[in-house]
């Protein structure tokens, strides 16, 4: 490693050293900061896996009879209900979905839970049809208009199940990205100053080198990486509380809650390369702010 | 080498207004010159010396040093401006966790110069010096003349074109100080040029060089091979 680069690493890490309290205090605070942050973004990602891909896109699911409550929906049957369903002025549209596809569907959502995959067979669920309204608030006029028909076994609301527990989610993480934020405003404050505090503890050294010569970017580097490396392994810890704590939050949940799907180790995993260009950004800039003025030339 | 021209530097000062540091100066050094700057506290000497380093800019005129006019100089560029002149100062400004060897290493490692040239020229200048068998000391194991040495090595080791030295004998005896003129005069044959502000009489009467005499931020006097007061 070439002279010089071996001077920038040496001082950033003797100044991390001599000032352990300091050192512990940005890293804890990166810390909290990324996994609230980490957390949120894991949120979003178990409301989209939570969202199965109909929502959104329609708002009733008509459930056809397979032969366990009902019996078997007859082809003549349900085209007749699909070409009713199309023709209906409050239908904008009309989606096929078969028991295969269902079931694949079902594997790829459950991905996480084996248990629960193995219970279900590939004929256990039913075919439907998923309807697009005009009029989403017309559900319980076209309900009653086709309920009663032969082979329809269920027809579910689709927008009444989610809405008020995704209303709940959304307020959670708000508020989990407020305090994240909050936290790193905190955390970058603490970096500037302990940066500040690194670079006035060293000055007769910067003294020296901005008299010899030294360019800028030489005397601000071992700084700015003492601030990088605090806001790195930061990430790290938060990144490790997260790979550690979701799996075993989630597994806990899934015991109990059998009907949506829960994020595992693989999404904790993938949230790494967020975590980690936070941490090394917010640290970079909050260390490069705080020695501008310190060492104007 | 250095050319100022109309220099005029003021400083405020609270509620008495301005005091006027350097009043419309203008003075020319050759390379491989070696000038004395003297004149009382409050001359307007240090200001001459910092419009040189760039640590301050004048209120009129222009600063050339080493063919760069310090007016128009890019703030990145002013590092490199520094290493082609070596500073000596009066407190030595040696790092103290850093034995003789490695303070005077240090001008060339923060600069980026390669193992090899680093190994090869601080024994040099340490030489040149007359530190060579200190070379693994500790500054504070050392003499204030010997810390001096060090100074001017480290000032000295990357081959500046001019030296800057602001009372570099002022911490020093009488007898040491002559040692250290002895060794800027040998730099100085070298072919570096060297300016040096001083309070030190004895010096500057026995080597006769040029004199530069400032006071109230005037040039008063330049005299080639002059002395330090009036001599007849």
């Amino acid at each position: 490693m070439p002279a010089r680069w071996r001077y920038i690493l040496q001082e950033a890490v003797v100044g991390l050293r001599r000032n352990l309290l300091m050192t512990a205090a940005v890293i804890l605070s990166v810390a909290v900061s990324l996994t609230l942050l980490g957390a949120s973004l894991l949120l979003r990602d178990q409301v989209q896996l939570a969202t199965d891909e109909w929502s959104g896109k329609i708002e009733v699911s008509i459930f056809l009879c397979d032969g366990r409550q009902c019996p078997d929906i007859s082809s003549e049957q349900q085209a007749g209900l699909e070409e009713a369903l199309r023709g209906d002025p409050l239908v904008a549209d009309v989606f096929y979905e078969s028991k295969a596809d269902a079931y694949e569907r079902f594997k790829e959502r459950f991905k996480n839970q084996e248990e629960l995959l193995a219970t279900v067979t590939p004929d256990a669920l039913p075919a439907s049809f998923r309807v697009k309204l005009e009029d989403p608030e017309q559900f319980a006029v076209v309900a009653s208009r086709f309920d009663a028909w032969p082979g329809v076994e269920e027809i579910i609301d689709q927008r009444e199940v989610l809405q008020e527990v995704f209303r709940v989610i959304d307020l959670v993480q708000l508020g989990a990205i407020v305090i994240a934020v909050i936290q790193l405003i905190a955390a970058s404050v603490l970096i500037a100053n302990t940066i500040r505090v690194a670079a006035f503890a060293r000055r007769d050294q910067v003294a020296i080198m901005k008299l010899v010569g030294a360019s800028n970017w030489y005397i601000r580097l071992p700084f700015v990486l003492e601030g990088v490396l605090g806001g790195l392994v930061g990430a790290v810890v938060a990144w490790s509380l997260l790979l550690i704590g979701v799996p075993w939050v989630t597994s806990r949940l899934a015991e109990r809650i059998s009907f949506t799907p829960f994020i595992g180790l693989q999404e904790a995993v993938f949230v790494a390369p967020w975590l980690f260009l936070t941490g090394v950004l917010i640290a970079a800039i909050s260390s490069v702010i705080s020695l501008r003025r310190f060492l104007d030339v | 080498m250095i050319t100022l021209r109309n220099i005029t530097k003021t400083y405020k000062k609270g509620e008495k207004g301005e005091v006027i540091a350097l009043q419309d100066i203008s003075l020319e050094v050759v390379k491989g010159e070696f000038v004395f700057i003297v004149g009382p506290s409050g001359s307007g000497k240090s200001t001459f010396m910092k419009l040189l380093t760039h640590e301050e800019q004048p209120d009129a005129g222009e600063v050339y040093v080493a063919g760069k006019n310090l007016g128009t100089l890019k703030p990145w560029k002013v590092p490199l401006l520094r290493r082609e002149i070596g500073y000596v100062f009066q407190d030595f400004k040696l790092l103290p966790n850093k034995n003789v060897s490695e303070n005077v290493a240090f001008a060339l490692e923060v600069i980026g110069k390669p193992r090899l040239v680093i190994n090869k020229r601080v024994p040099e200048v340490l030489d040149l010096v007359g530190l060579a068998e200190k070379a693994e000391a500790m500054p504070n194991e050392l003499s204030g003349g010997q810390q001096q040495r060090v100074s001017i090595a480290r000032a000295f080791v990357n081959a500046p074109r001019i030296m800057l030295c602001d009372e570099p004998t002022g911490n020093l005896d009488p007898s040491t100080s002559v040692g250290i003129m002895k060794l800027l005069d040998r730099i100085n044959r070298t072919g570096t040029t060297v300016v040096m502000a001083t309070h030190d009489q004895h010096i500057v009467d026995s080597m006769r060089r040029r004199v530069v005499e400032l006071e109230n931020g005037v040039i008063v006097r330049d005299q080639s091979r002059g002395v330090y007061g009036y001599a007849g």
